[in-house]
């Protein structure tokens, strides 16, 4: 299941700084959504805007038509943070049946969740003794375990090192493919905007403001060849020119 | 065959450090309470000879074995309030944080009176009973708590209350199933100052105001220059708080999830 999400006039303060400005996007349900844009421009908060987690100073947003509150409350939102949100004192296996106890829905049997997370034998490991890259693969099970209809992803890969950042970029493509569902991907690598989403968000430096919004043509989940299409090249090279654009702007 | 001689050797040789390990202490403090009497040149009721405190441990046995009985019971009862008034405003404060800064100079203040004052007050508003002891033991105790597990409740990282917070968790299920358990090795910290000091407190506060437990026989050896006697209390007293600090040590050990290296 997956749900449509409208961000409507979004703008955010903290005091007298403007964060977000007039943001407007429309997400159509089962559609990938990456924001990039210089560090501070806001997209971490519009994210966490849309998870409920902070509040918006004007403008509203709606998730498959009800507000984020209450789509919280029916636990259909999942979300994956940079640092993996796993309790140190938990195994891998307890640490996913965690999420479906406090959500009360299991949405995969916790067991499978992990044999298709690449987590066979880990099963019963704690944070302590997995590798990053499979303390995210086990963060990211426990944000998807109950099912959520949006899942929210603040820099997911970015604390690993440029190979498993990509690994897991293309194992995470096909992940969608079986288990679909809507994705908001904040990022910082132009590279990963472009190989998940159908959408890439950019932003104007801050107060953050949406750029423009590049469409990407082909479909997915797109693998590591997809890198080497003329089609990745022109849109990286594009979006790498708007954001220095940006960040030069003003300097 | 040179096989075996190196096992042999090495099991002799790890149980001879074991037993030098063992000796060494009783040795070294043996030899300079010796050391003290022969150089000090003081009377044998103010430094007895150790000899002489042993006897009077095992001929005082009965009479020292019934006050560490009473000694117990107060520390325990001390130890426990403690625990309940340290970690319960912890809680309270994490909940209700206006309460942290309407209570905590409060706590703070206490925290610094002498125990000496503390005692008077309350022998003179409740008497030298058992409730006076114990409330002196928690006064003394709690501080110790109550900032530890504060501290490991605040210590939750962040995205894991997110984590919570988008699972619509309650409050109850964020505290219960991610504040506690976070908070548990600061709350071990704790119980390892505050179950030694609960013992030591509780014997001061029987020299004081008590006719039982350690603190009064401790009184009563100086009254009739039984030095002898209040060394062998002394020695019980080290040995109870040296025993209680490392059960609370073995059991934080087996609680503390930081400490756990299980496959």
């Amino acid at each position: 299941m997956s749900v449509p999400v409208s961000i409507r006039k979004i703008s955010r303060s903290f005091g007298a700084m403007q964060a977000l400005v007039d943001i407007d996007l429309e997400i159509a349900a089962g559609e990938f959504v990456s924001f990039v844009g210089p560090s501070g421009c806001g997209k971490t908060t519009l994210l966490r805007i849309v998870a409920d987690l902070e509040r918006a100073t004007a403008g509203d947003v709606s998730i498959g038509g009800a507000a984020p509150k209450e789509m919280r409350r029916q636990k259909k939102l999942g979300l994956v943070s940079q640092r993996p949100a796993v309790l140190p004192w938990k195994r891998a296996l307890d640490d996913v049946k965690f999420t479906q106890k406090i959500a009360g829905r299991v949405g995969y049997p916790a067991e499978q969740l992990l044999a298709d997370f690449g987590l066979s034998g880990h099963e019963q490991k704690r944070p302590g003794q997995l590798s990053g890259g499979m303390l995210q693969r086990v963060n990211c099970a426990s944000a998807i375990a109950h099912d959520p209809e949006l899942l929210l992803m603040d820099e997911p890969f970015s604390a690993l090192d440029e190979m498993k950042r990509e690994e897991m970029g293309e194992w995470f493509a096909l992940e969608l493919q079986k288990r679909p569902r809507t994705v908001l991907f904040v990022t910082h690598h132009i590279d990963e905007a472009v190989l998940l989403s159908d959408r890439v968000v950019v932003f104007t430096k801050s107060p953050g403001r949406v750029h423009e919004v590049v469409t990407i043509k082909a479909p997915r989940p797109r693998d590591r060849s997809f890198r080497e299409t003329s089609l990745f090249i022109e849109i990286t090279a594009r979006l790498r020119r708007t954001l220095f654009h940006e960040l030069e702007a003003g300097v | 065959m040179t096989v075996q001689s190196e096992t042999s050797w090495g099991f002799f040789g790890a149980l001879l450090r074991f037993v030098v390990s063992l000796l060494l202490p009783i040795v070294s403090i043996f030899g300079l309470w010796y050391l003290a009497i022969y150089v000090s040149d003081l009377p044998s009721f103010v430094i007895p000879d150790p000899w002489m405190v042993l006897v009077s441990l095992y001929e005082n046995r009965a009479l020292i074995a019934e006050h560490t009985g009473h000694t117990l019971k107060v520390a325990a009862a001390g130890f426990i309030l403690s625990n309940v008034v340290g970690i319960g405003l912890a809680m309270i404060f994490v909940s209700l944080p206006l309460t942290r800064n309407a209570i905590m100079p409060a706590a703070i203040t206490i925290r610094n009176v002498p125990y000496v004052i503390i005692v008077t007050v309350l022998a003179l508003a409740m008497g030298d009973g058992f409730a006076t002891k114990v409330t002196v033991v928690t006064l003394a105790g709690f501080f110790p708590v109550l900032v530890n597990t504060y501290r490991g409740l605040q210590a939750v990282d962040p995205i894991v209350l997110d984590r919570m917070r988008i699972l619509d968790a309650s409050l109850w299920e964020v505290f219960i199933k991610v504040r506690l358990p976070y908070s548990i090795p600061f709350i071990i910290a704790a119980q390892e100052i505050t179950g030694s000091a609960s013992i030591v407190i509780a014997i001061a506060v029987e020299w004081m105001i008590s006719r039982t437990g350690l603190g009064y026989v401790i009184n009563q050896g100086m009254m009739a220059y039984q030095g002898e006697l209040v060394y062998a209390v002394a020695l019980v007293a080290a040995a109870v708080s040296f025993a209680v600090y490392s059960l609370i040590h073995y059991l934080g050990g087996r609680l503390n999830w930081s400490e756990r290296n299980d496959p």
